[in-house]
């Protein structure tokens, strides 16, 4: 697969490392000379310096035979542009990074119906596939983390069907247990198991220790049931205290504000807290800059049922979900640009830690379908990822029986959903065509799993 | 710096050269039948099971090179690669001392075509074919082809290729470095495929000929299995003209040659400055020498013609084969010759020397600095072919330059210490960073290294290794904080 990704910003970089590791031709089109030099210094992919909203520089990137185009500058209207421009060439698909929701969002026109709401902007007028906006993805997570029963993250397969839940080992139901003596309550597939840094299949005796990560796959109607055993349930928050009011962190507040969650905002920006103030309705915003102790628990910090720490540098909200740790609060999830972070914030006491960047990889790798595949989740930092296949008629896969296969070592088979039904992997289980597969396996195994999938 | 990941991929390479030293054994054994085959099979043995214990039994961790550790490895490749190619002259009585063995294996490898053997005649044809087959392997280099192959490292491949390919930018010409080193030795694969094909089909050479000619040519070598060089083939002018036109064929940027296959149009070849630079030095290199010999030496014009023309095309791309014994040429002849050593073919070729890229990069930059003097706030760009030179690519190659002088005038001062004359001193050092093979004087066209002591010969060979892949790569392991605070 050809893609091109232009902006070799902090996104680009992630993006264009991630498949680089895939081993996809890739090639990074970014103005700045220096930045241009580092990914040539430190991925092993193609560098074209110069402004990719310029034809001439896409026709140097060879953008008419792309598979795919990312742009990913930190320019809305430049990304627009480039992809509109790749297509026009040539390229067969585009994904746009756009920043301001006020893009794809609804607008109030005069027309026939003095009501009518419609869409300005549509991405495939444009040219553009999919829009990305990697801090919109990142409020929506924090909500659907906030939301659900348990602090940690969640994904969707088959539809809702299925679904694959990251359980951190704390309880003593797991901890010092083999995986076969843990009295799972409803049934379920351990695909990963991470312990520090390292992530892959765990074999059926392997010994969960305490901090372990468990990656659990299951019908959706079993995973709350099963999450018992990890942690105690939580109930939906009805206070939260959303530290930095950048783009992440007011539409948290505006999404659990319309859920009815008591929002308090913190921000240090005098003017952005009255914009702020302006365009929400019952959050409180607060106007302050240093996460110190004094201001949590002024505010309540200890009370609350939650705190969101979503300003633009990532020191500081590690430190302030820390701090409000320290002064009592329950729950604390924390963003941070470098996904090499995330593994070392959960460790000194970060419930959750996400980045925007990891949750755009992660939309973007899902648009690069494997094979048969139709969707995709990052694992980990980004060691192992979680397919989504349809049996094809033909696949080489198709009608054998999961015991009789040559199946790839660092690969396992999560769920098989036929029609309605889920049903977990076993030996005599047969697969057959139409079934959707869900495959978890490390990076450097994927290309084996695929093959499997691939028509005979 | 973890010297195990170090050791553990020099096993790769290593293994690689056990394979290489197939070739020879299979012709001592069932072609030659030369007697030599003992000679392949040990050092083989060597490579091979040593570099799959290296790979195999040296525990690292999962990751990719640092930049230390990929310098390096490169390092370590050439100077084991060359210690195990020695074996064969060692065991086979061809070079019975260590040091020649070495001083031949290592001019080899970097295509330098400097001997040692003071007969050639008399040895047994496997250990020749050797002798060239090194210079094929280092022309791509060893490391490119352990990239081409073995897609382990990730993007520590990168640093390793970059490490190896001559030029101020190892120009990818594909965006994976895996495809790029792979699309590089198919084309040299291709290009020598093709000499051979000329030389044994239409030139009617017989297969050994034909072979140790493409294996001394295609990497602008210079060892050759006669004793006088391409002379031997006066009387062949068709095996004269196709070694001359590849051995300039092999003197140019091979991406230019991709860029012309993929564009299906010359242009990219034609336009490009280096390219013209390159032709343009050899043309008026060419017409000089022709018109020296034609005037002081009252040679005909056909016969100065074609003289001139090999021995400029020979030295330009430090090839180092010879029709005729130019250093009984008059004097102008003699010192254009010297200075084609210095300046060499071009960046990204198989050919040695300084590069003509870099010249014309250094040329500009000097008379920038001239132009400057007079008018401080002129705003001058660096452009080459319409494209402005960045600023830290042109300081890379005024450093290079640097390195290149100081290497020179050390190695003259020392072999001027060990009791050579000057012009023999200085022409050994030329030649031998350059990789071009024979120089002036005491080491010229129709003598060899032999004479020379045994510490000359190895600061000779050092220089060869430093030249070929370009100064930085192996100075950077010499420097003390290199291994300080690492």
């Amino acid at each position: 697969m050809y893609i091109v990704i232009v902006g070799a910003g902090a996104a680009g970089f992630y993006v264009a490392q991630l498949l680089s590791r895939e081993k996809q031709e890739i090639v990074v089109i970014e103005q700045d000379e220096e930045a241009a030099e580092q990914v040539r210094r430190e991925l092993d992919v193609g560098v074209v310096v110069g402004n990719a909203a310029i034809p001439r520089i896409l026709w140097q990137a060879e953008v008419q035979r792309a598979d795919l185009v990312v742009a990913v500058t930190g320019v809305d209207e430049s990304n627009m542009i480039t992809c509109f421009m790749a297509k026009e060439l040539g390229a067969k698909k585009t994904i746009a990074r756009v920043r301001n929701p006020e893009y794809s969002g609804y607008l109030l026109v005069g027309g026939k119906s003095p009501y009518a709401t419609r869409k300005v902007v549509r991405p495939r007028s444009l040219g553009v596939d999919l829009f990305v906006n990697p801090e919109i993805e990142a409020a929506r997570e924090i909500v659907s983390i906030l939301s659900g029963l348990y602090v940690t993250p969640m994904e969707e397969f088959a539809d809702g069907r299925v679904q694959l839940r990251e359980f951190k080992a704390d309880s003593a139901a797991v901890v010092g247990k083999r995986l076969s003596e843990i009295p799972f309550p409803r049934p379920c597939t351990v695909v990963m198991q991470g312990h520090g840094d390292v992530i892959g299949v765990p074999a059926p005796d392997a010994m969960v220790t305490k901090g372990d990560r468990l990656y659990l796959v299951a019908s959706r109607k079993d995973m709350d049931q099963l999450g018992a055993i990890f942690e105690v349930p939580r109930r939906s928050p009805r206070t939260v205290v959303v530290f930095g009011g950048g783009t992440i962190g007011f539409h948290v507040a505006e999404s659990l504000e319309k859920r009815g969650v008591q929002v308090k905002l913190i921000e240090k920006n005098v003017a952005r807290s009255q914009e702020i103030s302006s365009r929400l309705k019952r959050t409180v915003v607060i106007h302050g800059g240093r996460p110190d102790r004094e201001l949590l628990a002024d505010e309540g910090v200890a009370n609350a049922d939650a705190f969101v720490a979503t300003t633009g540098d990532e020191s500081l909200n590690i430190l302030a979900g820390l701090v409000a740790k320290d002064v009592g609060v329950s729950r604390n999830i924390v963003v941070v640009d470098e996904p090499e972070y995330i593994p070392l914030a959960e460790a000194v006491g970060v419930d959750v830690a996400m980045s925007p960047l990891l949750l755009c990889g992660s939309r973007i790798a899902h648009y690069i379908l494997h094979g048969g595949a139709v969707a995709v989740a990052l694992l980990g930092k980004e060691d192992a990822q979680v397919i989504e296949f349809v049996v094809g008629a033909n696949a080489r896969i198709s009608k054998q029986a999961i015991g009789e296969l040559e199946w790839p070592r660092h690969a396992v088979i999560g769920a098989i959903v036929r029609g309605d039904a889920v049903m977990l992997p076993a030996r005599t289980t047969t697969i057959e065509p139409g079934d959707t597969v869900i495959v978890a396996a490390l990076i450097d195994e994927i290309p084996n799993v695929e093959r499997l999938f691939k028509s005979l | 710096m973890n010297i195990r990941i170090v050791l553990k991929y020099l096993g790769v390479p290593l293994g690689i050269l056990g394979g290489m030293l197939g070739l020879p054994l299979i012709w001592s054994a069932a072609i030659a039948r030369d007697g030599a085959h003992v000679a392949f099979i040990v050092p083989m043995a060597i490579a091979l099971l040593g570099g799959l214990a290296l790979f195999l039994l040296v525990p690292v961790e999962k990751r990719s090179l640092s930049r230390r550790e990929g310098l390096a490895l490169v390092t370590f490749t050439w100077v084991s690669g060359s210690l195990v190619g020695c074996l064969p002259y060692v065991l086979s009585g061809t070079l019975p001392t260590f040091v020649d063995a070495f001083f031949e294996t290592m001019s080899g490898f970097t295509t330098t075509g400097a001997t040692v053997l003071t007969s050639i005649g008399g040895q047994p044809p496997s250990i020749l074919l050797w002798r060239n087959f090194t210079q094929w392997i280092g022309g791509m280099g060893i490391i490119t082809f352990f990239v081409a192959l073995f897609p382990m490292l990730g993007i520590g491949a990168a640093r390793l290729f970059e490490a190896e390919v001559p030029g101020p930018q190892a120009e990818r010409l594909r965006a994976r470095v895996v495809d790029t080193a792979r699309t590089l030795w198919i084309l040299y694969v291709g290009l020598s495929l093709v000499l051979f094909a000329l030389l044994s089909l239409v030139g009617r050479l017989p297969v050994y000929d034909a072979l140790n000619i493409t294996f001394g040519t295609m990497p602008t070598g210079g060892f050759l299995h006669v004793g006088d060089s391409i002379g031997a083939y006066a009387d062949r002018p068709f095996v004269t003209t196709v070694v001359t036109v590849f051995m300039l064929a092999a003197g140019v940027n091979f991406a230019l040659y991709f860029f012309v296959l993929r564009r299906r149009s010359v242009s990219a070849l034609l336009g490009n400055p280096e390219f013209r630079l390159y032709i343009g030095i050899f043309v008026l290199a060419a017409v000089l020498v022709t018109t020296d010999l034609m005037s002081r030496l009252g040679m005909p014009l056909a016969e100065a013609l074609q003289h001139a023309t090999f021995q400029v095309a020979s030295i330009q791309t430090t090839t180092g084969f010879t029709t005729t014994d130019y250093d009984l040429w008059p004097n102008l002849a003699r010192a254009i010759l010297l200075c084609l050593m210095l300046v060499g073919a071009c960046a990204g070729s198989t050919g040695g020397g300084f590069k003509a890229i870099r010249l014309l990069i250094v040329v500009r930059y000097s008379f920038r600095q001239v132009v400057s003097a007079f008018s401080p706030r002129s705003v001058m760009p660096l452009k080459v072919g319409g494209e402005t030179m960045s600023e830290s690519v042109v300081a890379a190659i005024a450093g290079m330059g640097g390195l290149f002088i100081m290497s020179v005038v050390g190695g003259f001062l020392f072999m001027s210490a060990l009791g050579l004359d000057a012009m023999t001193a200085f022409a050994s050092v030329v030649a031998t960073i350059g990789n071009v093979g024979p120089g002036l004087a005491g080491v010229g066209p129709s003598l060899d290294y032999s004479f020379i002591p045994d510490s000359g010969k190895l600061v000779l060979s050092f220089l060869m290794l430093v030249g070929r892949l370009e100064f930085v790569t192996v100075l950077a392991l010499l420097s003390a904080s290199f291994w300080r605070w690492r």
